[in-house]
């Protein structure tokens, strides 16, 4: 057993361009991560969030800079690759690019086949990510009959079945009903407790300063602030650039506590839940 | 097409071994066409149409349209043998046209009809495969046949992307219609071209990023999946074997004779 290292992706002075572009997608971007954290990363629409995650799995290879992952950089050799995709998986946004096979059971058994893991264990293992993860009612379902939130749930299943330490989701409550929202949260919650790292990009202030250990607040390609959500909230400056806003549960922190109306027990509340149980 | 995706995933022979259906239908099938006659097509189609209607409950009215279908080709295709036009008067039928005849023999009457029935015995075979079986299902048999893996990757990325392709049309074209994009015949046109083109672009666009998913989870050039099976039950494997071999005796004897 290799000994765990704190930092489980570190990327240094990473920059990629896409092919025909003048303007890169990822311009000397630096960014450690921890461990089991979880990080939220916010910013707009090309500010490099997807480009960053497909160069953390070794998708895109960076043109300057390097990532390493467990300490170790990243080796493009196929035996490399294939590790490094192993640690580090993607849920892609849009799971109508992910999903290639019309059968549930094929498709989540893909990856795990990919890793050379025999048959018979592999059954096992696609058969307890339908079950952790609900899908047993629409297994049988071919996925142009799914919902969005159903294909986005074997979109998860795919890469959990790996059983990645780092899992990345991009923009998973994008185009998904309320419902399903919470369900992917649960899950997200659940991967967190078994000590898998999670990288998520959201536009949803209000989620990602609840939920994460750290923000990360990118633009233009690079990390225009990052940190614990408090202080990345704090900077107003940097906020207004990315475009977001102060979460809705710090904006009213302040003021009730102007107004006396609050305890200030604990520091800041996280949640709306929170500040309401802290009412006086 | 699409019709017939959606009934297979009703049928309630579906979860029925996909070998024993794959065999079933592809034995009668070859039966049919190797022996030509309708002592063997006829069987053949009434024990499909009542395992498919009856046992699959497929509604009979779907699966006599799905019929219809290739009747149209078969009634255009027998017109040439059944139709001649001569001086004289065949034996079947004769219809005067000015100085010819428009006409047929008894030959070619039962010719005709033998024809018909094989052919749409053969197709009820196909149909109950496709009725029946999911197309997942199926490629799991093809696997198992040794298939050129190629040709099974083809086809499982094929299926997936028609109704991927099929949506996205059918979203671009509800939003050019909310547009008056089919105001008359040369807009239609102008808008099909439009639409054709925006498909093509979104084809191109989305195989990339299939690509890039599939490759972040460790693809090397070889779509490996686990496929379910259902288990083969020992009375069906019977009652196809003796319908088989019964068919397989009819054929030599319709050879023979």
């Amino acid at each position: 057993m290799k000994q765990e290292k704190e930092w489980v992706i570190e990327a240094e002075h990473i920059s990629y361009t896409y092919e025909g572009n003048d303007k890169p997608a990822l311009s000397d971007m630096t960014l450690k991560i921890r461990r089991g954290s979880r990080v939220a990363f916010m910013g707009g629409n090309g500010s490099g969030k997807s480009t960053f995650f497909l160069c953390l799995n070794g998708i895109r290879k960076p043109d300057a800079g390097r990532v390493l992952i467990d300490g170790e950089p990243v080796s493009y050799t196929r035996k490399g690759l294939l590790d490094v995709r192993r640690r580090v998986g993607i849920v892609f946004q849009e799971p109508d690019d992910q999903l290639f096979s019309a059968g549930v059971y094929q498709e989540i058994s893909f990856g795990i086949l990919n890793l050379g893991v025999e048959e018979e264990k592999a059954r096992k293992e696609v058969e307890r990510v339908i079950q952790e993860l609900g899908i047993r009612p629409f297994q049988e379902r071919p996925a142009h009959a799914l919902s969005g939130g159903q294909k986005k749930l074997v979109a998860i299943a795919d890469i959990l079945v790996m059983d990645p330490e780092v899992m990345i989701l991009d923009e998973p409550a994008s185009s998904l009903d309320p419902k399903h929202t919470k369900i992917v949260r649960g899950i997200v919650e659940g991967l967190t407790e078994r000590g898998i790292t999670v990288l998520m990009a959201t536009h949803d202030m209000d989620y990602a300063f609840g939920w994460a250990d750290e923000i990360v607040l990118m633009h233009e390609g690079s990390v225009l602030k990052s940190g614990a959500p408090l202080e990345v909230c704090s900077d107003r400056e940097a906020l207004e650039k990315a475009n977001l806003e102060v979460p809705a549960v710090l904006r009213l922190y302040e003021k009730m506590r102007e107004k006396g109306m609050v305890s200030l027990e604990g520091g800041v509340p996280k949640t709306m839940e929170e500040l309401e149980r802290r009412l006086v | 097409m699409i019709l017939i995706d959606k009934l297979c995933y009703q049928s309630k022979l579906r979860y029925v071994n996909a070998t024993e259906k794959f065999v079933y239908a592809v034995l009668s099938l070859v039966f049919c066409v190797v022996s030509g006659s309708a002592t063997v097509a006829v069987p053949v189609f009434l024990v499909n149409g009542i395992l498919t209607v009856g046992k699959g409950k497929i509604p009979l009215s779907r699966y006599i349209k799905l019929l219809l279908i290739p009747m149209t080709f078969l009634i255009l295709g027998t017109a040439a043998i059944l139709l001649n036009v001569s001086a004289v008067p065949l034996d079947a039928f004769a219809f005067p046209i000015g100085k010819w005849y428009l006409t047929g023999s008894v030959k070619s009457v039962i010719r005709v009809c033998r024809l018909c029935i094989t052919a749409l015995a053969a197709v009820s075979c196909l149909y109950f495969l496709s009725l029946n079986t999911t197309m997942t299902d199926i490629l799991g048999v093809l696997r198992k046949l040794h298939l050129p893996d190629l040709l099974i990757e083809l086809m499982l990325l094929i299926y997936r992307f028609i109704f991927l392709l099929l949506e996205t049309a059918a979203a671009i074209t509800t939003a050019q219609e909310s547009r008056l994009g089919n105001r008359d015949y040369s807009t239609r046109i102008r808008s099909f071209g439009a639409m054709a083109s925006a498909l093509f672009v979104q084809a191109v666009k989305r195989s990339n990023m299939l690509y890039d998913a599939m490759e972040s989870r460790c693809y090397d050039g070889t779509i490996r999946v686990l496929t379910q099976e259902q288990p083969a039950r020992k009375n069906e494997v019977i009652w196809i074997a003796v319908y088989e071999i019964l068919l397989l005796l009819i054929t030599i004897w319709s050879i023979i004779k």
